[in-house]
């Protein structure tokens, strides 16, 4: 059974192969991508082999704990299509024991446990110096595969079962966006350390603590074996025996459980009332309006963006910073940045509606009205960002005849980037994670259509603004009358191609309502 | 017997287009009216059959409903429908021609042609060829006046799930250009016809396979269409919840609206339809009413003739000795 179990995991996974070609040039890229890395790291395994043991080591078990950590995280959080889930094969009434095992074996088919495979056995050549550690690098190797595999199955499967309902899954998203945001402060932490002085004294003393824990221990006892203490060396090698022996038994109960428990139905809560139905007009225009600002707070995929655009300004602070820009002059810049990007965020907006867009085809809905109704929840934000933000920018950078040049820059972003997106949305839409899906879950499909799409209307939106960007620029150094006509440009712009996209939008949907349908059927 | 009337003539508002509709059929009304309690008591024990469909040979309704639907004007016509996917033919030529006031079944092995036919006839696949006429309204030249007149349930689409029930419902209303207090009316009307009372406040996302289509199906009836179409409207649907949407339909019928369904079960059409199209590999085999249709056997007897679809059963034999 498990030669059997082994070809069907082959099999799914050379299957990727057989969709699209873009799909096919995209997974080729992504191997590539992913060979060049394994080149280099199994290099530099093997180059390690010349550095000081006791360095060697630390890094070994560093970089190894988050590897593990890693194998139950993902999983987790970004919830992995689990290929073979058990309850898969609960009709078939194979026994249990053999069912566990053919299942972890199968799971090693798969692209992070190859890798992890090779370069551990680039490990063993870095401890290839003396016998005993090369021995036990051997070791170590076979249960480190065997131990990251075991936790990324036992995790896929709660993943799969336990947070398959969907609140679970939208908690897990909006925790995972949390744990990515949370790590930056980490990182800031790190940079606070003298590097210089006593870096390898705060590596060795993380190593060491982390040797002692099942996330490191795998990897510790070559190197301890290889530093002189063949007694950790031991002790360390059992536990990690142990932690897979309770993995294995935990694995092979959550089979046994998964065999005869049904899937999960979630009962829900009960809500009354219409929600932003009641609030807005009861037109056409006016329930799309409602529908999509429902879906703004309900579906984590439009929260995810959402909780993105306040993080997205302070990627080019970094840059700007180590460049010498001064600081009220910094503050000029979050507002428009996020403006750029929540014109933008719906220039994919009708991908995520996935099929149940028949229902705006069915209907007769004019398109003009399907665009407009889109936009409403992205001005209901934007304009009283732009409000606010636009004066707290102005009181950090202390000169308030800038306030107009503020205003027209940011209002031309937001704008241009919406009725950029109303038409992109309709002409070019491309394939987005799915309903209920997580948001993290994006489709392999770097065809031309995505990128260009994603590119060109922030890009579009870029250009469009460059007037009003200019006149603003004249303003803060020069004549302060030049901040006006900023206003005056950026606006004007703004208003004027968000008409033209929210028209030139309505109208592609109208003619190619049909083909918009067909799209998200095939996908 | 009453709220079921209530849902078919849902609110006041409405009382307009009511008599619109029921304007031309009232020539008809002497022929409909006794239809209506002829037809009762055999609709009654036919909530039963669906739980045992072995109650075969007992076509009550189609004999009444003939000579009234001969008189009645073509509301749907289907000419030359073409579509190809790639190098599959899926649908190639088909001729329908649907009266109003008729029950109108489409039956097909899987991968005939139905949801395509279908999908062409709402406006969300557009043809290769051939044209579909909504009471003499083009479907793809006109779309937003065809459209208005019919109502969709697709197999197999998505809905707006994370919208709670009745925020489905209000959403469909108006975006087929209802006001907000009509829809909020029918919407109530609705609900308790189909028993989603309970269920209005929770996430569409949260309903089972059967309430999700029930859901649906009230969504597609909310604008009261003069032609419902409805692919697979049944499946996975209780046989209680399923009898009280067929009464609800039948009325509709005999109020002139028309229904089109597809569907896998033979029994379920020659018990409800009155009129039956067979669609094997994208062509019409036959047409007509259930009686032309079937001869002298049952439906499902003519079906599998016609579809060829009856593979002999031998060779075997290993399934009769068993493996444990």
């Amino acid at each position: 059974m498990v030669a059997q179990l082994l070809r069907l995991k082959l099999q799914l996974t050379l299957n990727a192969f057989r969709r699209s070609p873009w799909r096919l040039v995209g997974l080729v890229l992504a191997v590539a991508i992913g060979v060049w890395l394994v080149v280099l790291a199994g290099t530099g395994l093997v180059a390690l082999r010349l550095v000081d043991p006791e360095v060697t080591r630390n890094l070994l078990v560093l970089v190894g704990s988050v590897v593990v950590l890693g194998f139950i995280v993902l999983p987790l959080v970004f919830g992995v299509d689990d290929q073979l889930d058990p309850r898969a094969f609960s009709l078939f009434g194979l026994p249990n024991r053999s069912l566990s095992g053919a299942l972890l074996a199968a799971s090693l088919i798969s692209v992070p446990s190859l890798v992890l495979s090779v370069l551990t056995v680039a490990a063993v050549v870095t401890w290839s110096r003396s016998p005993l550690p090369a021995i036990l690098a051997v070791f170590s190797a076979v249960l480190g595969v065997l131990l990251c595999a075991l936790l990324a199955r036992i995790a896929t499967s709660i993943s799969a079962s336990l947070l398959s309902s969907r609140r679970a899954k939208e908690v897990m998203g909006v925790l995972g966006l949390v744990l990515i945001i949370a790590v930056s402060p980490a990182i800031i932490a790190l940079t606070t350390v003298d590097w210089q002085t006593d870096g390898f004294a705060v590596l060795g003393r993380t190593a060491d603590i982390l040797s002692w824990t099942p996330f490191g221990a795998v990897w510790s006892f070559p190197g301890d074996a290889a530093i002189g203490g063949i007694v950790p060396a031991i002790v360390k090698l059992l536990l990690t025996a142990a932690t897979i022996a309770l993995l294995w038994l935990a694995w092979q109960a959550f089979v046994a459980r998964l065999l005869v428990a049904p899937e999960r139905v979630g009962s829900g809560r009960d809500t009354a009332g219409l929600g932003w139905f009641d609030v807005l007009p009861g037109r056409p225009s006016g329930a799309i309006a409602a529908r999509s600002i429902t879906y703004w707070l309900r579906d984590p995929r439009y929260l995810v963006s959402l909780v993105i655009i306040p993080i997205a300004p302070f990627i080019f602070f970094v840059p700007m910073l180590v460049a010498g820009v001064p600081m009220n002059v910094l503050a000029l810049v979050p507002l428009p940045v996020m403006c750029l990007f929540l014109g933008w965020l719906l220039h994919n907006d009708l991908a995520y509606d996935s099929t149940a867009v028949w229902l705006h085809v069915a209907s007769g809905v004019r398109g003009r009205a399907d665009r407009f109704g889109r936009l409403f929840p992205m001005l209901l934000i934007g304009i009283p960002l732009i409000a606010v933000g636009s004066t707290l920018s102005i009181l950090f950078y202390g000169d308030w005849d800038a306030l107009p040049s503020m205003i027209g820059v940011s209002t031309c972003l937001l704008l241009s980037g919406a009725g950029i997106a109303s038409f992109v949305s309709a002409r070019f839409p491309y394939p987005t994670s799915l309903p209920g899906d997580s948001p993290f879950q994006q489709p392999q499909v770097p065809g031309s259509s995505g990128l260009s799409a994603q590119f060109l209307s922030l890009l579009g939106t870029a250009v469009l603004t460059v007037p009003a960007a200019w006149l603003a620029v004249l303003g803060l150094v020069g004549e302060p009358n030049w901040n006006f006509g900023a206003l005056a440009v950026g606006v004007g712009t703004g208003v004027l191609v968000l008409i033209i996209g929210i028209l030139a939008g309505g109208r592609v949907f109208d003619k190619r309502s049909p083909e918009i349908v067909g799209f998200a059927t095939s996908h | 017997m009453a709220e079921v009337a209530a849902a078919t003539a849902p609110s006041e508002p409405d009382a307009r287009a009511q008599a619109v509709v029921d304007a031309p059929v009232l020539p008809a009304a002497p022929e409909s009216a006794p239809v209506a309690p002829v037809k009762r008591p055999g609709r009654r024990p036919g909530t039963k059959p669906s739980v045992a469909p072995t109650r075969a040979p007992a076509p009550a309704p189609a004999p009444d409903l003939e000579p009234t639907t001969g008189e009645q004007p073509v509301v749907l016509s289907i000419s030359g429908l073409v579509k190809q996917f790639g190098d599959t033919v899926a649908v190639d030529g088909v001729n329908l021609e649907v009266h109003r006031g008729s029950f109108y079944g489409i039956v097909g092995p899987n991968g005939a042609g139905k949801t395509t036919t279908l999908s062409m006839v709402t406006g969300l696949l557009r043809p290769d060829a051939g044209t579909i006429t909504v009471q003499g309204v083009d479907v793809w030249r006109e779309p937003e006046q065809a459209k208005r007149a019919i109502g969709v349930l697709p197999d197999r689409l998505r809905l707006f799930d994370r919208l709670t029930g009745s925020q489905l419902l209000y959403y469909s209303g108006v975006l087929r250009g209802l006001d907000p207090t009509t829809v909020k009316a029918r919407t109530a009307d609705l609900a308790r016809a189909f028993g989603l009372d309970d269920a209005l406040g929770r996430l569409v996302s949260d309903y089972s396979a059967g309430m999700t289509k029930k859901i649906a199906l009230a969504a597609a009836l909310i604008h009261s269409p003069r032609v419902l179409i409805l692919d697979e409207p049944f499946e996975s649907v209780d046989p209680v919840s399923a009898a009280n949407v067929i009464e609800i339909l039948q009325r509709y019928v005999a109020n002139g609206g028309t229904v089109v369904l597809s569907s896998h079960g033979m029994d379920f059409i020659q018990r409800v339809c009155d009129h039956v199209a067979i669609i094997v590999q994208g062509k019409v085999l036959a047409a007509g009413s259930v009686d032309e249709v079937r001869g002298t056997g049952t439906l499902e007897e003519r079906f599998v003739e016609l579809a060829g679809g009856r593979k002999s059963a031998e060779g075997m034999e290993w399934l009769h000795s068993f493996s444990d």
